[in-house]
């Protein structure tokens, strides 16, 4: 449990929430990352907004990381951010499992029109009960997937 | 809708974007393996388990409860004229299926889209590569969807 962090977790939480309040608020809009990306793709009239906050989740990050240093990955005394690795003995590139990772991702969340922040933060905020069993669905999967893989 | 008021929506959207980042670095979702350590459910009884992503998507809801729960009481948001709710409410193979796909791509990487884009700030190695197959998996996905279909259901 020593890498459990509570309090960077909640505050980092309720700055995610305060994210989600403001778009829907503001803009009527719902926070989901998968579809604020998805839409990017042509034919689309909303690009401009969508591009606006994709580039503020990155600068947010960085400047985030700048103003709280070292609280973990990324930033001025942060450890160095990597992506998982796939377990030695499957003998599987790296690459391929990551490109696998995001390629499942993209489609799934494509099809399933939504991720953790569209169906986990908004939806289950809307009490949706499709967004319930979305979160149900890919929560439950991707334990499933850990415990197959075995890569913690 | 004039000019001022799409200035102020992107603004909007500009502020939005900043606040989540900033709540991903700070609640550490960027880092793939604290993800990981929290969906290694396995872990739980020797006491390796990371609970960190329940205190983050938690606070998250409450919040977006609240905001929402008050959007009830208004016709409209301050910069647009409704609230794009998604209006798809059937509980179907493709949204099973989806978020099954999905659950998969995140148990392999500890990744989903938000942190996936955050993490630009941060330049893992071979990110570049992921961000290529989630854009070529979602375009994969959209062609799958009749059009008139795809505007019904939006942004969830």
């Amino acid at each position: 449990m020593d890498s459990f962090s509570p309090l960077p977790a909640t505050l980092g939480g309720l700055l995610i929430g305060l994210a989600a309040a403001v778009l829907w608020l503001g803009n009527g809009r719902i926070a989901g990352i998968s579809g604020i990306f998805g839409q990017l793709l042509p034919p689309t009239k909303s690009a401009t907004w969508r591009l606006v906050f994709l580039v503020g989740l990155v600068l947010g990050a960085l400047g985030a990381a700048y103003v709280v240093p070292g609280l973990g990955v990324g930033g001025p005394g942060g450890r160095t951010a990597e992506l998982a690795t796939p377990p030695a003995s499957w003998g599987i590139p790296p690459l391929v499992w990551i490109s696998a990772a995001g390629l499942l991702t993209g489609l799934g969340t494509r099809i399933g029109n939504g991720c953790t922040s569209g169906h986990g933060v908004c939806g289950l905020a809307r009490l949706s009960l499709r967004s319930l069993v979305a979160v149900v669905v890919f929560f439950g999967v991707a334990i499933a997937t850990v415990a197959v893989t075995g890569i913690v | 809708m004039g000019t001022a008021v799409e200035l102020r929506r992107i603004l909007v959207a500009a502020l939005s974007g900043l606040l989540f980042g900033a709540g991903l670095y700070v609640s550490q979702m960027v880092d793939p393996l604290k993800v990981l350590r929290f969906l290694d459910f396995g872990a739980i009884p020797t006491g390796g388990w990371d609970p960190s992503l329940a205190f983050v998507i938690v606070p998250a809801i409450v919040v977006m409860f609240v905001a929402v729960r008050f959007s009830r009481t208004r016709t409209a948001p301050l910069f647009d004229v409704r609230f794009h709710e998604p209006e798809l409410k059937r509980i179907d193979a493709r949204l099973v299926g989806g978020a099954a796909l999905f659950g998969v791509g995140w148990g392999l990487s500890g990744i989903c889209p938000g942190p996936a884009i955050a993490l630009i700030a941060f330049m893992p190695a071979n990110l570049w590569v992921y961000l290529l197959a989630l854009f070529a998996g979602s375009w994969l996905g959209s062609l799958s969807l009749p059009g008139r279909r795809d505007k019904a259901l939006t942004t969830a």
